[in-house]
């Protein structure tokens, strides 16, 4: 079957078609998202594989290699589902679990990174956070002079932060994740980065950031309004906190269930924070009603501040 | 219960799901065949199939299915 080529450019077509021989029904849903890609998308998607297909050869890897991980993480989303729908539960539901589980074990990392990245550039959802984020962040250019990521995983986010903030800015990272930290720091290949191998809870700095962003973390800790609460700390006075996180939303390391957005927008008021812009996008092409009875995940991305006192 | 009237509940679980009432199943259909077949729906037509016929599959069953039938037998399996 033919994906749009007059609209796609050369590697998301050659993925597209290659899902399509591997996992045809799976293939079903990038064939909605690559209905939903423009122009802009073409650009984006252009230079991010033009950087990300270098770095897989010069691992010796090609983007077969990165099909297959991404493949493998969808089996693991949909086992996840699966028990999810059955229960109601995510699968895991403490930090030392998941530690074992994922982020402590560099094969399973491998796969969910390199997955993860690409879905950035396949599924519709993940592309609209991404896009409202680096459409965002230049606002914040004057007012930024240090830069904090938590969870920075594949380093995508931290790339783009780069390129946008201002040159003089510093960038700290924090990941749990020896893997995530190697793919981050390949990805991003600059050496202005100071990056951390820790567990957020254990890091502490001097001086505050002006600008934090945490993509897809909240779900992952035991006590979202404790990270919360730890990043206001964190935070300078004036300063700003990107953060993304789903609602029911299974995965291999997902412990924190958020049932809708309110829930999610509670924590931020009760961890001291208000928000200044908002997003949330259904992660895929169905009715309200129908996602609100099947439970289908809606990621949720926010801007916020320190609430005024 | 036999495979015609397995196959007639499966057929309405699809429709409910997938929220089409033109969807007419028969033993060879495959998810080229419905367009609106995809893993999604896939996932929530295995929990429905459960919770309607009071049974579990393993991963396994529900990786090996390639067309309607092999999921009626997987069901019937289950039921005796
Ligand atoms: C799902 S990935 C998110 C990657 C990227 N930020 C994004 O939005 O796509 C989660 C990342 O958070 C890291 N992580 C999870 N718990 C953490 C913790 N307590 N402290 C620091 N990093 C953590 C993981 O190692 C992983 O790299």
């Amino acid at each position: 079957m033919l994906y749009y080529p007059e609209v796609m450019i050369e590697p998301v077509n050659y993925i597209c078609e290659r899902i399509e021989a591997l996992n045809p029904i799976h293939s079903k849903k990038l064939r909605k998202s690559m209905e939903f890609f423009d122009d802009k998308y073409n650009e984006l998607a252009g230079a991010f594989f033009e950087k990300y297909i270098q770095l897989l050869h010069a691992e010796n890897k090609t983007l077969d290699y990165a099909i297959d991980c991404y493949l493998k993480m969808i089996a693991d989303v949909n086992a996840e589902t699966l028990e999810f729908l059955r229960t109601g539960k995510y699968s895991s539901s403490t930090f030392d679990e998941v530690n074992a589980r994922v982020y402590a074990s560099p094969e399973t990392m491998a796969y969910y990174m390199h997955g993860l990245i690409l879905s950035q550039f396949l599924w519709k959802h993940h592309y609209q956070v991404f896009d409202y984020f680096i459409n965002t962040l230049p606002q914040y250019i004057n007012t930024t002079k240090s830069y904090l990521e938590v969870g920075v995983g594949h380093g995508l986010y931290l790339s783009k932060s780069l390129e946008i903030l201002d040159d003089e800015a510093s960038f700290t990272v924090v990941d749990i994740s020896e893997t995530s930290i190697t793919l981050a720091k390949h990805f991003t290949n600059n050496s202005r980065i100071a990056f951390n191998l820790r567990d957020i809870f254990d890091f502490d700095n001097e001086e505050k950031f002006d600008f934090i962003t945490l993509g897809e973390v909240l779900e992952h800790v035991e006590d979202p309004l404790k990270l919360l609460s730890k990043l206001n700390s964190l935070l300078s006075e004036n300063g700003t906190l990107f953060f993304t996180t789903p609602t029911n939303a299974p995965a291999i390391d997902h412990i924190y269930l958020f049932n809708n957005v309110e829930e999610i927008r509670k924590i931020v008021r009760q961890a001291g924070f208000q928000i200044i812009g908002e997003r949330a996008f259904l992660s895929e092409e169905v009715s309200p009603e129908k996602a609100e009875k099947y439970k289908i995940a809606v990621l949720y991305a926010a801007f916020i501040k320190k609430a005024d006192v | 219960m036999d495979r015609p009237e397995i196959l007639k509940k499966v057929n309405d679980v699809f429709i409910d799901v997938m929220d089409d009432d033109n969807i007419i199943l028969n033993y060879v259909t495959t998810a080229n065949d419905v367009d609106e077949w995809d893993s999604l729906n896939h996932i929530q037509l295995v929990v429905a199939i459960e919770k309607l016929f009071k049974i579990r599959f393993t991963s396994k069953e529900i990786q090996s299915w390639d067309n309607v039938g092999a999921m009626v037998d997987s069901i019937i399996s289950k039921l005796n």
